[in-house]
Protein backbone atom coordinates (compact mmCIF):
# COMPACT_ATOMS: atom_id res chain seq x y z
CA UNK A 1 0.00 0.00 0.00
CA UNK A 2 1.25 3.84 -0.36
CA UNK A 3 0.75 6.72 2.29
CA UNK A 4 1.09 9.95 -0.04
CA UNK A 5 4.70 9.57 -1.22
CA UNK A 6 5.77 6.34 1.15
CA UNK A 7 5.36 2.76 0.41
CA UNK A 8 4.59 0.42 2.69
CA UNK A 9 4.69 -3.17 1.48
CA UNK A 10 2.46 -5.97 3.28
CA UNK A 11 3.66 -8.93 4.69
CA UNK A 12 6.73 -7.09 6.89
CA UNK A 13 6.85 -6.66 10.17
CA UNK A 14 8.06 -2.85 10.90
CA UNK A 15 9.71 -0.56 13.91
CA UNK A 16 8.68 2.42 14.86
CA UNK A 17 12.03 3.93 14.62
CA UNK A 18 11.42 3.19 10.56
CA UNK A 19 13.05 -0.41 10.07
CA UNK A 20 11.56 -3.79 8.05
CA UNK A 21 11.57 -6.86 9.08
CA UNK A 22 11.18 -9.62 6.46
CA UNK A 23 10.13 -13.11 7.62
CA UNK A 24 12.41 -15.89 5.43
CA UNK A 25 11.92 -19.62 6.91
CA UNK A 26 14.10 -19.46 9.87
CA UNK A 27 15.67 -16.00 9.56
CA UNK A 28 14.73 -12.46 8.81
CA UNK A 29 16.01 -9.45 6.70
CA UNK A 30 16.22 -6.09 7.72
CA UNK A 31 16.44 -2.80 6.38
CA UNK A 32 15.24 0.76 6.37
CA UNK A 33 12.01 1.81 5.02
CA UNK A 34 10.84 4.03 2.18
CA UNK A 35 9.96 6.83 5.04
CA UNK A 36 13.20 6.37 6.34
CA UNK A 37 14.98 6.50 3.21
CA UNK A 38 13.39 9.60 2.28
CA UNK A 39 13.29 11.81 5.29
CA UNK A 40 17.09 11.13 4.79
CA UNK A 41 17.34 11.97 1.08
CA UNK A 42 20.45 11.34 -0.73
CA UNK A 43 22.43 8.48 1.34
CA UNK A 44 25.94 8.79 0.58
CA UNK A 45 26.94 6.46 3.84
CA UNK A 46 25.92 3.31 5.35
CA UNK A 47 27.73 1.78 9.08
CA UNK A 48 27.04 -2.02 8.55
CA UNK A 49 27.06 -4.16 11.47
CA UNK A 50 29.41 -7.10 11.62
CA UNK A 51 29.11 -10.32 10.43
CA UNK A 52 28.34 -13.35 13.27
CA UNK A 53 27.72 -11.20 16.55
CA UNK A 54 25.00 -11.40 18.94
CA UNK A 55 22.48 -8.58 19.11
CA UNK A 56 19.46 -7.81 20.98
CA UNK A 57 16.10 -6.59 19.97
CA UNK A 58 16.37 -2.29 19.48
CA UNK A 59 20.23 -2.51 19.96
CA UNK A 60 21.65 0.01 17.44
CA UNK A 61 23.50 -1.46 14.68
CA UNK A 62 25.21 1.45 12.98
CA UNK A 63 24.19 4.40 10.97
CA UNK A 64 22.75 5.76 7.64
CA UNK A 65 24.02 8.92 6.49
CA UNK A 66 23.07 11.51 3.82
CA UNK A 67 25.26 14.17 3.42
CA UNK A 68 23.73 16.81 6.38
CA UNK A 69 21.90 14.13 8.09
CA UNK A 70 22.84 10.97 10.65
CA UNK A 71 20.37 8.52 11.95
CA UNK A 72 20.96 5.35 13.84
CA UNK A 73 19.38 1.87 13.01
CA UNK A 74 18.19 -0.63 15.30
CA UNK A 75 17.51 -4.36 15.32
CA UNK A 76 14.49 -4.83 15.06
CA UNK A 77 14.48 -8.44 16.56
CA UNK A 78 17.32 -9.75 18.76
CA UNK A 79 19.66 -12.80 17.69
CA UNK A 80 22.68 -13.16 15.64
CA UNK A 81 23.80 -11.25 12.45
CA UNK A 82 24.54 -14.08 9.88
CA UNK A 83 25.00 -11.46 6.42
CA UNK A 84 25.39 -8.28 5.70
CA UNK A 85 24.54 -6.10 2.76
CA UNK A 86 28.55 -5.56 1.40
CA UNK A 87 27.33 -4.03 -1.67
CA UNK A 88 26.06 -0.97 0.30
CA UNK A 89 29.39 0.12 1.30
CA UNK A 90 30.13 0.99 -2.39
CA UNK A 91 26.66 1.83 -3.04
CA UNK A 92 24.90 3.01 -0.03
CA UNK A 93 21.90 4.92 -2.39
CA UNK A 94 20.69 1.55 -3.15
CA UNK A 95 18.87 2.14 -0.36
CA UNK A 96 16.96 5.65 -1.79
CA UNK A 97 16.80 3.36 -5.14
CA UNK A 98 15.08 0.26 -3.20
CA UNK A 99 14.81 0.23 -0.02
CA UNK A 100 12.73 -3.19 0.81
CA UNK A 101 14.99 -5.32 -1.74
CA UNK A 102 18.58 -4.56 -3.04
CA UNK A 103 18.27 -1.85 -0.54
CA UNK A 104 18.25 -4.68 2.40
CA UNK A 105 21.00 -4.11 5.06
CA UNK A 106 21.30 -7.04 7.03
CA UNK A 107 20.33 -10.73 7.98
CA UNK A 108 19.42 -12.20 11.50
CA UNK A 109 18.59 -15.03 12.70
CA UNK A 110 16.65 -14.52 15.61
CA UNK A 111 17.01 -15.96 19.05
CA UNK A 112 12.85 -15.76 19.19
CA UNK A 113 10.89 -15.42 16.73
CA UNK A 114 8.11 -14.63 18.83
CA UNK A 115 9.58 -11.32 19.33
CA UNK A 116 8.28 -10.11 16.10
CA UNK A 117 5.01 -9.58 17.75
CA UNK A 118 5.82 -6.46 19.56
CA UNK A 119 6.80 -5.29 15.96
CA UNK A 120 3.78 -3.83 13.37
CA UNK A 121 2.04 -5.30 10.45
CA UNK A 122 1.86 -3.23 7.42
CA UNK A 123 -1.69 -1.37 8.50
CA UNK A 124 -0.37 -0.40 12.11
CA UNK A 125 2.64 1.49 10.65
CA UNK A 126 0.42 2.65 7.97
CA UNK A 127 -1.29 4.41 10.95
CA UNK A 128 1.92 5.30 12.53
CA UNK A 129 2.93 7.43 9.11
CA UNK A 130 -0.63 8.88 8.92
CA UNK A 131 -0.27 11.02 12.49
CA UNK A 132 3.53 11.48 11.73
CA UNK A 133 2.50 12.90 8.21
CA UNK A 134 0.07 14.81 9.89
CA UNK A 135 2.12 16.48 12.28
CA UNK B 1 10.73 36.29 20.33
CA UNK B 2 11.70 38.09 17.00
CA UNK B 3 10.00 41.27 15.12
CA UNK B 4 9.52 40.55 11.31
CA UNK B 5 6.62 40.77 8.56
CA UNK B 6 4.96 42.91 11.12
CA UNK B 7 4.60 40.02 13.78
CA UNK B 8 6.54 39.21 16.87
CA UNK B 9 6.98 35.15 15.53
CA UNK B 10 9.40 32.23 16.84
CA UNK B 11 10.68 31.87 13.31
CA UNK B 12 11.23 34.80 10.56
CA UNK B 13 11.17 34.12 6.82
CA UNK B 14 13.12 36.53 4.29
CA UNK B 15 11.88 37.80 1.07
CA UNK B 16 11.82 34.80 -1.19
CA UNK B 17 9.89 31.96 1.95
CA UNK B 18 7.55 31.72 -0.68
CA UNK B 19 9.54 30.65 -3.44
CA UNK B 20 11.45 27.84 -0.67
CA UNK B 21 7.94 27.13 0.69
CA UNK B 22 7.09 25.56 -2.62
CA UNK B 23 10.17 24.03 -3.76
CA UNK B 24 12.73 23.17 -0.80
CA UNK B 25 12.59 21.15 2.27
CA UNK B 26 12.83 23.43 5.02
CA UNK B 27 14.89 24.03 7.93
CA UNK B 28 15.18 25.88 11.04
CA UNK B 29 18.12 27.99 11.13
CA UNK B 30 18.91 31.21 13.31
CA UNK B 31 15.34 31.76 13.81
CA UNK B 32 14.70 31.69 10.05
CA UNK B 33 12.57 28.74 7.99
CA UNK B 34 15.48 28.86 4.96
CA UNK B 35 15.55 26.15 2.62
CA UNK B 36 17.83 23.22 3.25
CA UNK B 37 17.55 21.66 -0.39
CA UNK B 38 15.76 22.01 -3.27
CA UNK B 39 16.64 19.03 -5.75
CA UNK B 40 19.35 17.85 -3.30
CA UNK B 41 22.84 18.81 -1.57
CA UNK B 42 24.75 16.62 -4.00
CA UNK B 43 23.19 17.42 -6.88
CA UNK B 44 23.38 21.15 -5.67
CA UNK B 45 27.22 21.88 -4.93
CA UNK B 46 27.87 19.87 -8.40
CA UNK B 47 26.26 22.69 -10.08
CA UNK B 48 27.70 25.11 -8.28
CA UNK B 49 31.16 23.70 -9.29
CA UNK B 50 30.66 22.90 -12.60
CA UNK B 51 28.16 25.38 -14.03
CA UNK B 52 26.45 27.95 -11.45
CA UNK B 53 23.85 27.76 -8.44
CA UNK B 54 21.35 30.59 -7.11
CA UNK B 55 21.37 30.90 -2.97
CA UNK B 56 19.06 32.94 -0.66
CA UNK B 57 21.39 34.84 1.53
CA UNK B 58 18.74 36.96 2.73
CA UNK B 59 18.72 36.28 6.26
CA UNK B 60 21.95 37.62 6.96
CA UNK B 61 22.40 41.01 8.41
CA UNK B 62 23.12 44.23 7.10
CA UNK B 63 24.29 47.54 7.95
CA UNK B 64 24.86 50.52 6.42
CA UNK B 65 27.27 52.61 8.40
CA UNK B 66 28.09 56.28 7.44
CA UNK B 67 29.36 59.85 8.87
CA UNK B 68 32.71 61.66 9.11
CA UNK B 69 34.23 58.86 11.23
CA UNK B 70 33.21 55.82 9.68
CA UNK B 71 36.36 54.84 8.87
CA UNK B 72 38.09 55.28 12.14
CA UNK B 73 34.87 53.49 13.62
CA UNK B 74 35.38 50.58 11.61
CA UNK B 75 38.76 50.09 12.05
CA UNK B 76 38.39 50.08 15.79
CA UNK B 77 35.66 47.43 15.97
CA UNK B 78 37.56 45.38 13.01
CA UNK B 79 40.72 43.82 13.14
CA UNK B 80 41.65 43.91 9.31
CA UNK B 81 42.85 47.44 8.04
CA UNK B 82 39.77 49.49 6.46
CA UNK B 83 42.05 52.47 5.57
CA UNK B 84 43.73 50.33 2.70
CA UNK B 85 39.91 49.45 1.54
CA UNK B 86 39.29 51.46 -1.72
CA UNK B 87 36.38 52.53 -2.46
CA UNK B 88 33.86 49.93 -4.68
CA UNK B 89 36.28 47.06 -2.74
CA UNK B 90 35.27 44.91 -0.17
CA UNK B 91 37.03 43.05 2.40
CA UNK B 92 37.00 39.85 5.02
CA UNK B 93 37.64 41.09 8.40
CA UNK B 94 36.48 40.25 12.06
CA UNK B 95 34.66 41.65 14.74
CA UNK B 96 36.86 40.68 18.32
CA UNK B 97 36.14 40.90 21.63
CA UNK B 98 38.55 42.36 23.96
CA UNK B 99 39.97 39.35 25.13
CA UNK B 100 41.03 38.49 21.37
CA UNK B 101 37.96 36.19 20.88
CA UNK B 102 36.03 36.38 17.83
CA UNK B 103 32.37 37.78 18.00
CA UNK B 104 31.97 37.24 14.10
CA UNK B 105 33.87 36.84 10.59
CA UNK B 106 32.15 39.45 8.18
CA UNK B 107 32.59 41.24 5.11
CA UNK B 108 32.40 45.67 4.96
CA UNK B 109 31.82 46.80 1.60
CA UNK B 110 33.34 50.59 1.19
CA UNK B 111 30.81 52.26 -1.38
CA UNK B 112 32.07 55.60 -1.14
CA UNK B 113 34.00 57.51 1.35
CA UNK B 114 32.71 56.87 4.53
CA UNK B 115 30.15 55.16 3.51
CA UNK B 116 30.05 51.24 4.14
CA UNK B 117 27.74 47.78 3.95
CA UNK B 118 28.97 45.76 6.79
CA UNK B 119 27.22 42.06 6.32
CA UNK B 120 27.04 40.03 9.82
CA UNK B 121 26.17 36.44 10.01
CA UNK B 122 22.58 35.19 10.43
CA UNK B 123 22.85 34.21 13.91
CA UNK B 124 24.75 37.09 14.88
CA UNK B 125 22.61 40.21 13.35
CA UNK B 126 21.09 41.64 17.19
CA UNK B 127 24.53 40.50 18.86
CA UNK B 128 26.54 41.80 16.20
CA UNK B 129 24.60 45.22 15.96
CA UNK B 130 24.01 45.66 19.60
CA UNK B 131 27.95 45.90 20.43
CA UNK B 132 28.89 48.23 17.28
CA UNK B 133 26.21 50.11 18.68
CA UNK B 134 27.84 50.50 22.39
CA UNK B 135 30.79 51.16 20.86
CA UNK B 136 29.48 53.69 18.36
CA UNK B 137 29.34 56.05 21.17
CA UNK B 138 32.79 58.18 20.63
CA UNK B 139 32.44 58.23 16.65
CA UNK B 140 30.20 60.35 14.59
CA UNK B 141 28.63 57.46 12.92
CA UNK B 142 25.19 56.65 11.54
CA UNK B 143 24.37 53.06 11.65
CA UNK B 144 21.65 51.84 10.19
CA UNK B 145 19.89 48.41 9.97
CA UNK B 146 18.58 47.48 7.08
CA UNK B 147 18.63 43.52 7.27
CA UNK B 148 14.54 43.74 6.51
CA UNK B 149 14.77 46.15 4.06
CA UNK B 150 17.55 44.37 2.11
CA UNK B 151 17.23 40.98 0.33
CA UNK B 152 20.31 39.15 -0.21
CA UNK B 153 21.07 36.90 -3.40
CA UNK B 154 24.16 35.18 -4.39
CA UNK B 155 24.97 33.78 -7.49
CA UNK B 156 28.08 31.24 -7.46
CA UNK B 157 30.20 29.30 -10.12
CA UNK B 158 31.84 29.32 -13.17
CA UNK B 159 28.65 30.32 -14.87
CA UNK B 160 28.01 32.97 -12.23
CA UNK B 161 29.09 36.08 -14.12
CA UNK B 162 27.77 35.49 -17.56
CA UNK B 163 24.48 34.48 -15.75
CA UNK B 164 24.22 37.82 -13.86
CA UNK B 165 25.52 39.89 -17.18
CA UNK B 166 22.70 39.14 -18.80
CA UNK B 167 20.88 41.64 -16.27
CA UNK B 168 22.90 44.12 -15.86
CA UNK B 169 24.56 46.81 -18.38
CA UNK B 170 27.73 47.19 -15.44
CA UNK B 171 30.31 45.15 -17.40
CA UNK B 172 30.99 42.48 -14.86
CA UNK B 173 34.49 41.54 -16.91
CA UNK B 174 35.94 45.07 -15.90
CA UNK B 175 35.68 43.89 -11.92
CA UNK B 176 37.95 41.50 -10.22
CA UNK B 177 37.43 39.94 -6.77
CA UNK B 178 36.01 41.45 -4.25
CA UNK B 179 34.90 44.57 -6.04
CA UNK B 180 31.50 46.00 -5.08
CA UNK B 181 29.55 49.14 -6.62
CA UNK B 182 26.02 50.07 -7.34
CA UNK B 183 24.18 48.59 -10.18
CA UNK B 184 20.79 48.00 -11.66
CA UNK B 185 20.06 44.23 -12.09
CA UNK B 186 16.49 43.79 -13.60
CA UNK B 187 15.69 47.28 -13.55
CA UNK B 188 16.39 46.92 -9.97
CA UNK B 189 18.75 48.99 -7.48
CA UNK B 190 21.41 46.89 -6.49
CA UNK B 191 24.69 46.83 -4.86
CA UNK B 192 26.62 44.02 -6.76
CA UNK B 193 29.86 42.57 -5.21
CA UNK B 194 32.11 39.80 -6.59
CA UNK B 195 31.69 37.89 -3.54
CA UNK B 196 30.70 34.59 -1.82
CA UNK B 197 31.25 31.76 0.34
CA UNK B 198 31.69 28.71 -1.94
CA UNK B 199 35.34 29.23 -3.56
CA UNK B 200 34.32 30.09 -6.54
CA UNK B 201 33.55 33.16 -8.38
CA UNK B 202 30.54 34.54 -8.14
CA UNK B 203 28.49 37.50 -7.10
CA UNK B 204 26.25 38.58 -4.55
CA UNK B 205 23.34 41.05 -5.05
CA UNK B 206 21.93 43.17 -1.81
CA UNK B 207 18.58 44.06 -3.32
CA UNK B 208 17.84 48.06 -2.06
CA UNK B 209 14.04 48.46 -0.82
CA UNK B 210 13.14 45.33 -1.02
CA UNK B 211 11.28 44.97 2.35
CA UNK B 212 10.47 41.60 3.97
CA UNK B 213 6.49 43.05 4.29
CA UNK B 214 7.06 43.22 0.39
CA UNK B 215 8.87 40.94 -1.57
CA UNK B 216 7.42 41.23 -5.44
CA UNK B 217 10.74 42.89 -5.90
CA UNK B 218 13.41 40.00 -4.69
CA UNK B 219 11.25 37.24 -5.99
CA UNK B 220 11.34 38.83 -9.01
CA UNK B 221 14.81 38.93 -9.39
CA UNK B 222 15.04 35.87 -8.12
CA UNK B 223 13.10 34.10 -10.84
CA UNK B 224 15.07 36.85 -12.99
CA UNK B 225 17.87 34.90 -12.18
CA UNK B 226 16.78 31.76 -13.03
CA UNK B 227 15.91 32.22 -16.28
CA UNK B 228 18.74 34.31 -17.10
CA UNK B 229 21.27 31.01 -16.02
CA UNK B 230 18.62 28.40 -17.34
CA UNK B 231 21.59 27.73 -20.38
CA UNK B 232 23.83 27.23 -17.85
CA UNK B 233 21.15 24.26 -16.01
CA UNK B 234 21.22 27.17 -12.93
CA UNK B 235 20.44 25.52 -10.09
CA UNK B 236 18.60 26.96 -6.62
CA UNK B 237 20.64 25.90 -3.54
CA UNK B 238 20.09 25.61 0.05
CA UNK B 239 21.83 26.21 3.32
CA UNK B 240 23.14 22.31 2.74
CA UNK B 241 24.95 23.18 -0.56
CA UNK B 242 26.35 26.45 1.37
CA UNK B 243 27.37 24.26 4.24
CA UNK B 244 29.20 22.02 1.93
CA UNK B 245 30.75 24.06 -0.50
CA UNK B 246 32.04 26.58 2.10
CA UNK B 247 33.95 23.39 3.49
CA UNK B 248 35.27 22.34 0.40
CA UNK B 249 36.61 26.04 0.49
CA UNK B 250 38.52 25.13 4.23
CA UNK B 251 35.92 29.08 5.32
CA UNK B 252 34.93 28.63 8.61
CA UNK B 253 31.13 28.44 9.71
CA UNK B 254 30.77 30.97 12.45
CA UNK B 255 29.24 29.41 15.60
CA UNK B 256 31.82 25.74 14.87
CA UNK B 257 35.32 26.56 13.56
CA UNK B 258 34.90 29.77 15.44
CA UNK B 259 33.40 31.59 18.27
CA UNK B 260 33.96 33.82 21.12
CA UNK B 261 36.77 31.63 22.77
CA UNK B 262 39.09 31.39 19.57
CA UNK B 263 41.88 33.88 18.66
CA UNK B 264 42.07 34.56 15.11
CA UNK B 265 45.77 33.08 15.54
CA UNK B 266 44.80 29.41 16.62
CA UNK B 267 41.79 30.02 13.36
CA UNK B 268 44.66 30.55 10.72
CA UNK B 269 42.80 33.85 9.86
CA UNK B 270 45.74 35.89 10.98
CA UNK B 271 45.78 37.32 7.23
CA UNK B 272 43.07 39.85 8.47
CA UNK B 273 44.27 40.76 11.47
CA UNK B 274 46.42 44.51 11.11
CA UNK B 275 48.25 44.92 14.36
CA UNK B 276 50.10 47.88 13.21
CA UNK B 277 47.23 49.66 12.19
CA UNK B 278 46.22 51.54 15.08
CA UNK B 279 43.80 50.57 18.05
CA UNK B 280 41.25 48.22 17.73
CA UNK B 281 39.38 45.89 20.14
CA UNK B 282 41.11 42.90 20.99
CA UNK B 283 44.45 44.24 19.96
CA UNK B 284 46.68 43.88 22.53
CA UNK B 285 44.81 40.21 23.82
CA UNK B 286 45.83 39.49 20.04
CA UNK B 287 49.26 40.58 20.54
CA UNK B 288 50.08 39.07 23.40
CA UNK B 289 48.73 35.54 22.22
CA UNK B 290 51.23 35.85 19.48
CA UNK B 291 54.44 36.64 21.78
CA UNK B 292 53.08 33.90 24.43
CA UNK B 293 52.59 31.75 21.19
CA UNK B 294 49.61 29.25 19.82
CA UNK B 295 49.18 25.94 21.11
CA UNK B 296 46.59 24.95 18.54
CA UNK B 297 45.60 25.44 15.30
CA UNK B 298 42.71 24.68 12.85
CA UNK B 299 43.36 22.41 10.38
CA UNK B 300 42.11 20.36 7.19
CA UNK B 301 41.15 16.72 7.83
CA UNK B 302 40.43 14.02 5.07
CA UNK B 303 39.00 10.95 5.93
CA UNK B 304 40.84 7.92 4.11
CA UNK B 305 38.48 4.91 3.66
CA UNK B 306 34.64 5.18 4.23
CA UNK B 307 33.52 7.12 7.37
CA UNK B 308 32.09 10.65 7.93
CA UNK B 309 33.27 13.05 11.01
CA UNK B 310 30.89 15.15 12.10
CA UNK B 311 30.70 18.61 14.22
CA UNK B 312 32.12 18.01 17.98
CA UNK B 313 33.77 14.05 17.21
CA UNK B 314 36.98 13.62 18.82
CA UNK B 315 40.64 13.74 17.03
CA UNK B 316 42.23 10.93 18.26
CA UNK B 317 46.47 10.30 18.27
CA UNK B 318 48.54 7.86 19.87
CA UNK B 319 44.94 6.83 21.72
CA UNK B 320 44.76 10.27 23.36
CA UNK B 321 42.11 12.97 22.46
CA UNK B 322 43.96 15.88 20.83
CA UNK B 323 41.39 17.92 19.53
CA UNK B 324 37.78 17.83 18.09
CA UNK B 325 36.02 18.36 14.78
CA UNK B 326 34.39 21.84 14.34
CA UNK B 327 32.70 20.79 10.88
CA UNK B 328 32.52 17.74 9.22
CA UNK B 329 30.79 16.85 6.15
CA UNK B 330 30.80 14.23 2.75
CA UNK B 331 31.79 16.24 -0.35
CA UNK B 332 30.04 15.06 -3.13
CA UNK B 333 32.51 16.17 -5.34
CA UNK B 334 35.30 14.09 -4.03
CA UNK B 335 33.05 11.62 -2.78
CA UNK B 336 34.36 10.94 0.81
CA UNK B 337 34.29 12.46 4.22
CA UNK B 338 35.99 15.71 5.16
CA UNK B 339 36.29 18.26 8.10
CA UNK B 340 38.19 20.93 9.57
CA UNK B 341 39.25 20.81 13.52
CA UNK B 342 41.92 22.13 16.17
CA UNK B 343 45.09 20.03 17.31
CA UNK B 344 47.78 20.85 18.70
CA UNK B 345 50.60 22.69 16.71
CA UNK B 346 52.94 19.61 17.00
CA UNK B 347 50.17 17.57 14.96
CA UNK B 348 49.38 20.11 12.67
CA UNK B 349 52.20 19.19 9.88
CA UNK B 350 50.14 18.10 6.51
CA UNK B 351 50.34 14.40 5.61
CA UNK B 352 50.00 13.67 9.52
CA UNK B 353 47.89 10.83 10.15
CA UNK B 354 45.41 10.81 12.73
CA UNK B 355 42.08 9.01 13.76
CA UNK B 356 38.69 10.47 14.01
CA UNK B 357 35.83 8.86 16.37
CA UNK B 358 32.86 8.97 14.80
CA UNK B 359 29.91 7.21 16.63
CA UNK B 360 32.01 5.00 18.89
CA UNK B 361 34.54 3.77 15.87
CA UNK B 362 37.80 4.84 14.71
CA UNK B 363 38.34 5.89 11.13
CA UNK B 364 41.77 7.38 10.00
CA UNK B 365 42.42 10.86 8.14
CA UNK B 366 45.17 13.03 7.20
CA UNK B 367 46.04 16.14 7.99
CA UNK B 368 45.72 17.89 4.82
CA UNK B 369 45.97 21.99 3.46
CA UNK B 370 42.87 23.75 2.19
CA UNK B 371 40.72 23.89 -0.59
CA UNK B 372 40.05 20.38 -0.17
CA UNK B 373 39.57 20.40 -3.97
CA UNK B 374 42.33 21.05 -6.34
CA UNK B 375 42.71 24.35 -6.96
CA UNK B 376 43.83 24.20 -10.64
CA UNK B 377 40.45 22.30 -11.64
CA UNK B 378 37.76 24.28 -8.82
CA UNK B 379 37.35 27.50 -7.07
CA UNK B 380 38.64 31.01 -8.14
CA UNK B 381 41.73 30.34 -9.30
CA UNK B 382 40.96 27.36 -11.82
CA UNK B 383 43.38 27.35 -14.54
CA UNK B 384 39.99 26.79 -17.13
Amino acid sequence: MKIEDYEVPEGLYYSKDHEWLKVERDVCRIGVTDYAQKSLHEIVFVDLPKCNIDVTSKQPLGTVESVKAVSDYFAPIGGKIIEVNDVLSNKPDLINMSPYDEGWIAVIKPENLEEIKVLMDSTKYAELLKSIIKN
Amino acid sequence: MKYNNGVYSLTLKTQLFQYHEKNSHLVDFADFKMPLWYEGVGPECLAVRNSVGIFDISHMGRTFVSGPDAEAFLNYVTTNNVTTLRSNHAQYTLLCNSEGGIKDDLVIFKLGDNQYLVVFNAGNREKDFTWIQKNSKDYKVELKEASNETAMISIQGPKALATVQKLTTTNLSETIRFDCMFAKVSEKECILSRTGYTGEDGVEISVMNASVNDPSKALELWEDILKAGKDYEIKPCGLGARDVLRLEAGMCLYGNDITESTNPLEARLSFVVKVDKGDFIGKEAIIRKKEDGIKIKRVGLRVIGKGIPRAKCKIIKNSENIGTVTSGTYSPLLNLGIAMGYVPIEYSNEGNKVSIEVHGKLIDAEIVGVPFYDPKIYGVKRSS
